[in-house]
């Protein structure tokens, strides 16, 4: 299979067995999802052939595969929000009544079906208003109902806290042994496909790099398969850098902020923040880090509180005035806010400095060759991979568009530093990459936000940690002094609230 | 700066532009008409005298204004379509200050009216930019509909408190003072020196839009106005002052009109000149040199257009027809040319893997 110009699955052969987990990992872009597409039918291959259950497949429509038993459950859920839990399950073949749906024999369905398989949902409630683990389960749900024996879950703990992670596994276990059920897991974090698949496959660039038994591999030599060279991924030294007597670079003060719904969000934050120190937020999505940061940025009005960069407030400032103040900015979703798609590498590493001397007279006329240099210097600064300076950002790979944003606001030089999910979706050799690149602005004395809802990023490059639950923190630690677990407990609403 | 776009875009543009013309060639024949002899004396009607060339410039100004002033807005990412209505206020507003200071020097005369007409159009146009900027209302709505308001307004005022009381006119303004009206470069052509000011508005607006750190900012403010808020540019700012300038422009187009060629506020002032511009600048998506040229080549068709009609008795709507055509074949254009790459590579990646499994 093939997008235009690229072979994404490059002469791939796999048998998966009846009754086991199988994980599928490797780097975004190694072609894993590509792979289970062609086995879903969502796309065809340009040569070769799938056999399910001893039947070749031919026509590559996902109606042939839901005919054959093999069901998908998608990054991004596929529910209609407005329903309920039974009418998404029933979606397509809802018993009826006449030209009516039939409402009560729907739930009775969902209820057989939770009671068979064992997990746990309300037939009633409203999509919209359960959890983002609940509405997985429906997914799943949904493809069983169709007769689904064989799962493909793509990044399915990808939107999950640790607990509703614990569930799922514990779900899948269940219905493996049970049912005799066959489990694709796509995924990249690795500790997972230890801890739930009997096989594991490594793709790396569109080819199969290697089948293992679970129970024969570790993280580690899993880790040098995906990449093809060993990879480091183990804490990092944090020289001290913090002298205690500076004044802080930034003063968060009781902030509150306001959700687009018009909802509290952020419900009352404070913290301080030194020179030389990198403070990470660890939070389950949707606890209003997100607009904690829009708040400190200025991209979102503080309701309440106050944000001081130095002694300045920036009550009432712009985003570029804030950025004027010596805060740089990488925000958590590139493609809407980090980037623009269309313009090319040159001109979105260009931004915020158009109007300096050197790149332009008198701040009008561009200066093309001299923005041109720049870039190019930056583009090999930051070892960013692509056709190069001239080609629309949004042609690069997740992890080369992400480099494009932090080698441009790194670039700024600014003593404060506010990052937001920094590697998502990123490949592990770009995030190695990324890390260094903050460690070193860490060392060289920058005051640093970091907000990620990876742990493991936020373990190995934090010097302290702020939990947050719904709008609030409940604790601060020091990274080495904390389990996960625990951590993940108070990110959860555990603890009692915490003094920051 | 997209230059690895611009064969296979210009490509497309040519094939388009030649199979509506083939499409226009068969519905002659259709229609028994020998189609060579049609586009010769379109041809002809264009460029065939010295008149015709001067009203094929004319056009082309026109046009080629219109154009720039669709995108400049939309390079900051609003579509003005309300240049109509701009252009109407443009125009009455330098016919009452062309009339009304009569006797003045045109040194200051004319002046005073051209600055009339842009602050006529601009603020018409910053109103909804406003709404949008500040309250989020959809621009294309509001633009559409302060057209008619413009349009009737014109009409009021054409036929009630402005009406002329000199004799034989029988729905217009009074009279601009004849020493205002710009100069004939061609007898009795349409073109006159308000063609020197749309070169140089012409060119200014490529600068801006191509060169300065505006025409930078706008772009980005266009292309994704959450990245250039974020970026600190004040997006709205420059959304609002391009919507201005589009609106000015397209003042100016009515004053040019008035001063130019019927020497007072008529409310047949223009033939929904701005939809012909618009469609223009969509085209060539938007871009500023493309405008120019494309000026020309629809200037040339809709002056040839008519003369065909009159010599030949092809109807000139013919002219419409291809322009609808291009522009069909153009907003396809995307989609084709994605089609016909994927496939080229799924050919390709076989192929590869063939020679592969042969080896």
């Amino acid at each position: 299979m093939q997008f235009p110009g690229v072979l994404a699955n490059d002469d791939v052969s796999l048998d998966i067995r009846k009754g086991e987990v199988f994980a599928l990992v490797g780097e975004n872009g190694a072609g894993k999802s590509t792979l289970m597409n062609i086995l879903y039918g969502m796309n065809a291959p340009t040569t070769g052939k799938v056999i399910v259950k001893g039947q070749e497949m031919t026509r590559f429509s996902p109606s042939e595969a839901i005919a054959r038993g093999v069901g998908m459950v998608h990054q991004h859920f596929m529910l209609t929000p407005s329903f309920t839990v039974a009418q998404n399950i029933t979606l397509g073949r809802e018993p009826r009544r006449g030209v009516f749906s039939d409402l009560k024999k729907a739930n009775a369905i969902v209820e057989d079906l939770v009671r068979e398989y064992g997990l746990k949902v309300n037939p009633a409630d409203r999509v919209d208003e359960i959890s983002v683990g609940l509405q997985q389960r429906v997914e799943i749900l949904k493809t069983l109902h169709r007769g689904a024996d064989v799962l493909i879950l793509d990044e399915p703990t990808a939107v999950l806290t640790p607990q509703e992670t614990d569930d799922l596994f514990h779900v899948i276990r269940r219905i493996v042994r049970e049912k005799r059920m066959t489990i694709i897991i796509i995924t990249h974090k690795l500790y997972e496909v230890m801890a739930i698949s009997d096989r594991v496959a490594v793709m790396r660039a569109g080819r199969l790099v290697g089948v293992e038994h679970t129970r024969d591999v570790n993280e580690r030599a899993l880790a040098s398969m995906m990449v093809g060279r060993e990879v480091l991924l183990g804490p990092m030294a944090h020289p001290p850098v913090v002298n205690a007597e500076d004044a802080p670079a930034v003063t968060v003060e009781n902030v509150q902020v306001l959700d687009d719904r018009g909802l509290p969000a952020v419900r009352g934050i404070s913290f301080q923040l030194r020179r030389g120190e990198i403070l990470g937020i660890a939070g389950i999505e949707g606890n209003g880090q997100s607009q904690l940061v829009e708040a400190v940025t200025a991209l979102r009005p503080l309701r309440g509180g106050d944000v001081r960069i130095g002694a300045t407030s920036i009550r009432g400032l712009t985003p570029g005035q804030v950025r004027a103040l010596g805060v740089a900015h990488v925000p958590e979703d590139r493609l809407k806010t980090g980037v623009s798609a269309p313009a090319d590498v040159t001109d979105n590493l260009i931004v915020g400095r158009e109007k300096q001397k050197q790149f332009s007279l008198m701040g009008v006329h561009m200066k093309r060759r001299a923005i041109r240099r720049y870039a190019q210097e930056l583009f090999s600064r930051f070892d960013i991979r692509g056709a190069g300076v001239d080609v629309p950002v949004g042609s690069l790979s997740g992890g080369n568009m992400q480099k494009v944003v932090v080698a441009r606001e790194f670039a700024f030089d600014t003593p404060v530093l506010v990052i937001s999910q920094p590697t998502r979706g990123v490949d592990i050799g770009a995030m190695e990459a990324i890390h260094q690149f903050i460690m070193d602005k860490r060392n060289s004395g920058c005051a640093i936000l970091l907000v990620s809802a990876d742990l493991d990023e936020l373990y190995r490059l934090s010097d302290r940690l702020l939990t947050i639950y719904e709008g609030r923190v409940t604790g601060e630690f020091i990274p080495s002094a904390i389990e996960k677990a625990e951590l993940s407990y108070y990110m959860t609403g555990g603890g009692k609230e915490a003094e920051a | 700066m997209k230059r690895g776009h611009r064969p296979d875009y210009l490509l497309a543009l040519g094939v388009s532009v030649g199979l509506a013309l083939l499409l226009g060639a068969g519905i002659m024949a259709l229609t028994g008409h020998p189609p060579l002899e049609g586009y010769q004396l379109m041809l002809q009607g264009a460029f065939g005298t010295p008149r015709a060339i001067g009203n094929t410039l004319a056009k082309a100004a026109t046009l080629c204004l219109t154009g720039l002033a669709t995108a400049i807005a939309a390079q900051a990412g609003i579509f003005n379509v309300g240049g109509e209505g701009q252009l109407y206020l443009g125009a009455m507003a330098s016919a009452v200050v062309g009339a009304k200071l009569a006797g003045l020097s045109p040194w200051l005369g004319v002046p005073l009216a051209l600055l009339a007409a842009m602050a006529a159009g601009g603020v018409y146009a910053w109103v909804p930019a406003m709404l949008k900027v500040k309250l989020r209302v959809n621009e294309v709505i509001t633009t559409i509909l302060l057209n008619s308001a413009a349009i009737y307004f014109c009409t009021y005022l054409t036929n009630g408190p402005l009406k002329t009381m000199e004799r034989g006119i029988s729905s217009g303004t009074d009279a601009i003072d004849p020493a205002f009206m710009f100069e004939r470069l061609i007898r009795r052509s349409s073109l006159t020196e308000s063609i020197f000011l749309t070169a140089a508005i012409a060119f200014l607006v490529w600068y801006v839009m191509r060169k300065t750190t505006a025409g930078f900012q706008m772009k980005l403010t266009g292309q994704n106005g959450r990245f250039a808020h974020y970026s600190g540019i004040r997006s709205d700012r420059l959304a609002v002052g391009s919507m201005v300038v589009s609106g000015a422009i397209c003042g100016l187009v009515g004053m040019f009109e008035v001063f130019g060629l019927h020497g007072r506020f008529i409310t047949t002032v223009s033939n929904e000149f701005y939809y012909d511009g618009m469609l223009v600048a969509m085209i060539v998506r938007y871009n500023p040199l493309g405008i120019i040229l494309m000026s020309l080549f629809f200037g040339a068709m809709k002056i040839g257009g008519s003369a065909m009609e009159l010599n030949a008795g092809i109807p000139s709507s013919l002219v419409v027809i291809i322009q609808s055509i291009i522009i069909f074949f153009m907003a396809a254009e995307q989609g084709i040319v994605s089609a016909l790459r994927a496939r080229h590579a799924q050919r390709k990646a076989a192929q590869t893997l063939r020679k592969e499994a042969q080896e």
